[in-house]
């Protein structure tokens, strides 16, 4: 097994106090900072949301996963510095305003950051402004995605839409959305670009979504 | 057997209120058994004559407990305005804040935690002393309700798990389950619990009479459960298990609230002893009943309709389509219903009462 096979395995198996000291071994034989993180790293986070996808394993293994991985990326942050790599996007998180939940937007931040993205993670109860001041701050940030757990607070999904679409930036994101009763059709009627089911599928829909944009 | 003379009503029984709304008062039917008497033959599945339904129970959750205030889930007499939608601090000292959109409580995200780290959960977690209750009080205002021949039913916040995540949000509690550092915590954790929770189900049984402990501990999401059966087994049976112990050996029976898709879980909750599962409408709950439904029966209902008609028309059609509801329901369910209690939460529904009544008295009769 290869040392970057190895940090994959580590990840994948969350193996926490591992994933570092694998990372400065890799670094030490030479092993590029971007291999280790997109095929030891991201590459292991994109197996480990299809088996969560796939029941084949829960939500604490999936966290511990990414728990370890981000164990690795402190160690390889200097090193990605040094070689100029950039996160593969931006993209602002965040449940809507009057609803408290964030388990399921947790999760969804974890898994888009395991697939290479900088995710600026606003809380709950976010009002509509203050995702577009956030944009406004983010202007190279090209993906919004908005969390609802709740029917009931499942309009403030579409107001900020809304508001996005007043404040004029619409067509500078791409807008995705989730949470337990929302559907691909609440997703259309509001006029997002996407909807995902889980986190290990929101994760690949940003990515696609990004790809999109960068056409 | 006559039916409609065991459906004459013979006099309306007490009740409490619910969130200012009177609820669990209802009529006392002519049964051949009392409600108590034929849900406990039902449970051990010997000698019932009908499927427990809707008004054989009443529910009762006193407002001197600080987890039923702060989740606003008071069925109590005599409530004041002021713990209505209050929310407010838990057993432990959680602050939990009352959300109307959601119509229920919750603990904010991101306020400080109670335990930070788990291996050192005994310098923060102090037990209630429930002795510390006037629970002759509670008695003496309930008595006319709980002394009766229906069912009574006590809800427990939180259980064991959603106990976890109230002390350590989420995340943390979700990895404490299979964090090998933190698991022997959590083992300690969850016994001081179990010993928490057979205090309380033993005020619960002297002075509320009840019969059934409503305990409430979500196990999954709308798409899965959040763990394994392997860790369910390792990290939650034992306690759970020991939960039914505590009610079982008081003669209580447990109606185990768990939402989420989490039929896979279902030989856990067996496992530990539960009674009876309530579950939400996303699983398979015909196949739980085909190939469970000999170990543990399941709690289900009718959609429940709130709307207030405001003329006869609207009644009319309220009335109709409650009846659809019914129709489908025993369609759907009327070959299970030994293996079925309808909702306590449906008691204000003598339509529901009269056709379970009407259905099963006569099925189990033959």
């Amino acid at each position: 097994m290869s040392k970057v096979e190895e940090i994959a395995a580590a990840v994948e198996n969350g193996k926490v106090k591992k994933v570092a000291g694998l990372v400065e071994e890799a670094l030490a034989e030479g092993i590029s900072a971007t291999e280790i993180l997109n095929v030891g790293m991201i590459g292991a986070m994109g197996v480990v949301g299809e088996k969560f996808k796939n029941n084949e394993i829960f939500v604490p293994e999936m966290l511990i996963a990414a728990r370890a991985m981000k164990k690795g990326v402190e160690v390889l942050t200097p090193a990605l510095k040094e070689a100029g790599s950039e996160p593969v996007g931006k993209l602002i998180l965040g449940t809507v305003a009057g609803d408290l939940h964030d388990i399921g937007k947790n999760l969804v931040g974890m898994m888009i950051e395991g697939a290479g993205f900088n995710v600026i993670d606003l809380g709950v109860d976010v009002p509509a402004d203050k995702f577009i001041e956030c944009m406004k701050e983010n202007p190279d940030c090209k993906i919004v995605a908005l969390s609802a757990l709740l029917t009931t607070t499942m309009p403030a999904i579409k107001n900020t839409i809304d508001a996005i679409v007043a404040a004029g930036l619409r067509d500078t994101v791409k807008i995705m959305i989730g949470g337990a009763p929302v559907t691909q059709a609440f997703a259309d009627e509001v006029g997002a670009d996407g909807y995902s089911e889980d986190a290990a599928s929101a994760a690949e829909l940003a990515k696609k979504l990004l790809a999109e944009v960068n056409g | 057997m006559d039916i409609q003379e065991e459906l004459k009503v013979l006099d309306t029984l007490p009740g409490v209120t619910f969130v200012g709304h009177p609820a669990g008062a209802g009529p006392k039917y002519n049964t051949p058994l009392t409600p108590k008497e034929n849900f406990r033959r039902f449970i051990k599945g010997e000698g019932y004559m009908w499927t427990p339904c809707s008004a054989d129970f009443v529910t009762v959750m006193p407002q001197e407990l600080a987890d039923v205030v702060s989740r606003d889930f008071i069925f109590d007499k005599n409530v004041p305005e002021n713990l209505i939608h209050a929310g407010g601090k838990d057993f432990f000292g959680i602050d939990w804040e009352y959300v109307p959109t959601a119509g229920g409580s919750m603990v904010r995200p991101g306020n400080p935690v109670l335990v930070e780290d788990v291996t050192e959960w005994k310098k923060t977690v102090k037990f209630p002393n429930f002795d510390e209750i006037d629970w002759e009080a509670i008695h003496e205002r309930l008595k006319d309700v709980v002394e009766g021949d229906r069912v009574v039913v006590s809800w427990c916040f939180n259980g064991l798990f959603e106990r976890l995540i109230s002390f350590m949000e989420f995340e943390n509690a979700a990895l404490a389950l299979i964090d090998e550092d933190e698991q022997d915590s959590v083992h300690e954790l969850f016994s001081g619990l179990c010993d928490m929770y057979d205090q309380l189900f033993d005020k619960l049984h002297t002075y509320c009479n009840t019969d059934i402990i409503y305990f409430h501990d979500d196990w999954g999401s709308q798409r899965a459960p959040f763990f394994s059966r392997a860790v369910c087994e390792e990290m939650l049976v034992p306690y759970l298990k020991r939960v039914c112990e505590s009610a079982h050996k008081r003669g209580m029976y447990i109606d185990f609230h768990s939402c989420g898709k989490i039929e896979a879980l279902v030989p856990c909750m067996i496992e530990a002893g539960c009674d009876i599962w309530s579950g939400q409408p996303m699983n398979d709950r015909i196949m739980v009943l085909q190939n469970y439904g000999d170990k543990i029966k399941l709690n289900l209902a009718p959609p429940m309709r709130f709307a207030m008609p405001k003329n006869e028309e609207e009644a009319k059609e309220l009335a109709r389509k409650s009846q659809e509801d019914i129709d489908e329901f025993m369609g759907t369910y009327g070959p299970y219903m030994k293996s079925i209690v309808v909702s306590a939460m449906q008691a204000g529904n003598p339509k529901l009462y009269e056709t379970v009544y009407t259905a099963t008295r006569e099925a189990f009769a033959s």
